[in-house]
């Protein structure tokens, strides 16, 4: 029986089409105000380009939107969803820290059982997620994609204090009018990311082996700071984003034997 | 259920004030005698309601947003005066006390800027002797202020008499807590008790009788500590929605208000009331704010809850730990809570909030997630 598991997130909707623990197909694509719409669509699009039909595939959902989508056989929290997903790039996963559009996560799994037994998520602003790296990234005027390479050329990281999204974009512009370089600035912002996330994930205990994923760690930057802050190496899975997908399709398995 | 319960509660306010009773209001309380009120002839109302972004937007001509979301969400209540509040408009006085910062902070507001006369009730939570004279003193001003409002004395006859018009009240609502009916129906027996007191009890005996046992088969058991769930609030229904089931409420709309009872013995072995009340605050080890050792106690009771529920029905409880935001008291105590929770092997999940919607599909992961870890 093929599985797919549906990731719909609040900036990005992601698909894994899986058949025991291989990845067959993915989609990722950027969700609309209506996740079941792009839902839909995304897995009208893989069935067909595997010559699937509805019948063939196992549903499972996750994430934000993962109570909108009416084709999901069943749901499954994006906790969850990453704690398993870690795990099928990483067997050893002790930790998950995920960044994701709107919200950042900090998972410990226990290594005896493979379950999440403790997480953290940060507060509703959006403060230390991906959301608040594409605030910065246009005030500075820099492409998303560009800005963590940018900032891993700094040699002295500006200073932003403010953890509110809004207040950190006009730190930003202030620190531009006093001439601070942009590259220092981007370093910056990747740092007071990091410092929150970590500040999140300590609370809970994370440790080695810890899987960085979502969206934003695909971002070296963000990566490379929540190293420093952590005080040790963290991985990153081929899929970055595509974790929780992975991670609900093997759950979704794993209900069929039951 | 909501604007009917409020709406019905207007009119027996209504009624008590042609009586010609006095309604005097208070932030909810676990140390602030109603029955002194109730004793004097007047209505006790618990200020017991939850908030709302219009409510907390609404205060923040009065205090600052980062003050508790409770404090905030009782000062938008008389800013905003919303349509099925419309029986606070009938209060007579409102106690302002330091039972904490949300309390002080919107009783002196709500007296200052809102023009009700206030009462003032202070204690120091501590059970050393010098805190149980001055709890004792404040009973009696308390008392004084009650008496000038009423204009004659309150007998001591009528205090015992209210006495135990609460005990046998508080001891219904204990049997309602043993009952097996789903936690929102339990929630809001509680929430309306708390309401109406012990006029309640007609009610609470009908309630009992006809009680069907409701099957939660499906659901993960919780017990709730924390803040409590005030009336209007949407927590319960996500709680259920995410699939879990509150059988215990450790809180003040629950345990904490109700398991303040005295035994027969106690009850007659005092003729003074004020001994009493005296001995009921002694006793009060549990109460949200008493310190020192105010973890200590919540650790040992609810690993107590949790391991005889266990022999009972040979599942393990969870624990959500609610946190209403800025509510400093809980806040900062949650992560030693969590901490020695977690050492007993007993789940618990830190879960703070305000009373935003904005916050409703967070809210539903973190509980549903906390569900599929059990």
């Amino acid at each position: 029986m093929i599985v797919c598991g549906i990731d719909i997130g609040s900036l990005q909707t992601k698909l894994a089409l899986m058949s025991a623990k291989e990845l067959i197909d993915y989609r990722t694509e950027r969700s609309t105000f209506n996740f079941k719409k792009i839902g839909h669509n995304l897995f009208d699009d893989i069935l067909e380009k595997n010559n699937l039909k509805r019948a063939d595939v196992y549903v499972m959902s996750t994430g934000y939107g993962r109570n909108s989508i009416d084709i999901a056989d069943d749901r499954i929290t994006e906790i969850t969803a990453h704690a398993k997903g870690a795990q099928y790039f990483y067997p050893e996963a002790h930790s998950v820290i995920d960044i994701g559009g709107q919200d950042s996560k900090a998972i410990v799994i226990s290594k005896k059982t493979g379950n999440v037994i403790d997480f953290q998520m940060n507060d509703k602003c959006a403060a230390g997620t991906g959301r608040f790296l594409e605030v910065m990234a246009h005030a500075l005027e820099i492409p998303i994609e560009e800005i963590g390479e940018l900032a891993l050329n700094s040699k002295k990281p500006a200073s932003i204090s403010s953890t509110c999204t809004v207040f950190a974009e006009s730190e930003v512009i202030s620190l531009f009018a006093r001439g601070a370089s942009k590259i220092d600035i981007a370093a910056g912002i990747h740092k007071s990311i990091a410092r929150r996330v970590a500040g999140m994930a300590k609370r809970i205990g994370v440790g080695q082996t810890l899987v960085f994923c979502g969206g934003v760690a695909k971002n070296i930057a963000v990566k490379k700071y929540l190293e420093i802050e952590l005080g040790y190496e963290i991985v990153t899975p081929k899929y970055p984003q595509l974790t929780g997908a992975i991670g609900a399709a093997l759950i979704g398995q794993d209900n069929m034997k039951k | 259920m909501t604007v009917e319960l409020l709406s019905n509660y207007y009119y027996y306010l209504k009624e008590k004030k042609a009586e010609g009773k006095k309604i005097i209001a208070h932030m909810a309380h676990d140390n602030l005698p109603e029955e002194l009120i109730d004793a004097a002839g007047f209505v006790p109302l618990n200020m017991i309601f939850a908030g709302n972004d219009e409510l907390m937007n609404s205060s923040h001509d009065y205090l600052p947003p980062s003050t508790c979301s409770f404090a905030q969400s009782c000062i938008g209540l008389f800013s905003e005066k919303p349509n099925n509040f419309n029986f606070l408009e009938l209060i007579d006085y409102f106690i302002v006390s330091n039972h904490c910062v949300s309390d002080i902070c919107a009783s002196e507001i709500i007296t200052k800027y809102f023009s009700i006369p206030r009462l003032n009730f202070y204690m120091s939570y501590t059970l050393s002797e010098n805190a149980l004279k001055y709890y004792e003193l404040e009973l009696k001003d308390l008392k004084n202020q009650l008496e000038k409002i009423k204009g004659s004395e309150i007998k001591e006859e009528n205090l015992n008499e209210s006495i135990k018009r609460y005990n046998n009240f508080k001891k219904k609502l204990l049997e309602v807590n043993n009952l097996e009916i789903k936690g929102k129906t339990k929630l809001e027996i509680f929430q309306k008790a708390m309401l109406y007191g012990p006029d309640f009890l007609p009610e609470l005996d009908t309630i009992i009788q006809n009680s069907q046992p409701q099957r939660s088969n499906n659901l993960k058991e919780l017990i709730l500590t924390g803040c409590s769930i005030f009336i209007n609030d949407y927590l319960i229904d996500l709680i259920e929605e995410s699939g879990g089931n509150i059988v215990f409420f450790d809180t003040w709309i629950g345990d904490n208000y109700f398991s303040q009872i005295f035994d027969d013995a106690i009850l007659n072995s005092k003729e003074n009331p004020y001994d009493l009340l005296l001995y009921r605050y002694r006793n009060n080890v549990g109460g949200d704010h008493m310190v020192p050792e105010y973890l200590e106690n919540k650790v040992t009771k609810l690993e107590k809850i949790f391991q005889n529920y266990k022999k009972k029905t040979g599942k393990p409880l969870g624990v959500i730990n609610h946190i209403i935001k800025f509510c400093d008291h809980i806040s900062i105590n949650s992560a030693f809570l969590k901490e020695k929770l977690q050492e007993k092997k007993i789940p618990i999940l830190n879960l703070e909030r305000d009373y935003s919607r904005a916050n409703r599909g967070q809210l539903s992961t973190r509980i549903e997630a906390f569900i599929e870890m059990m």
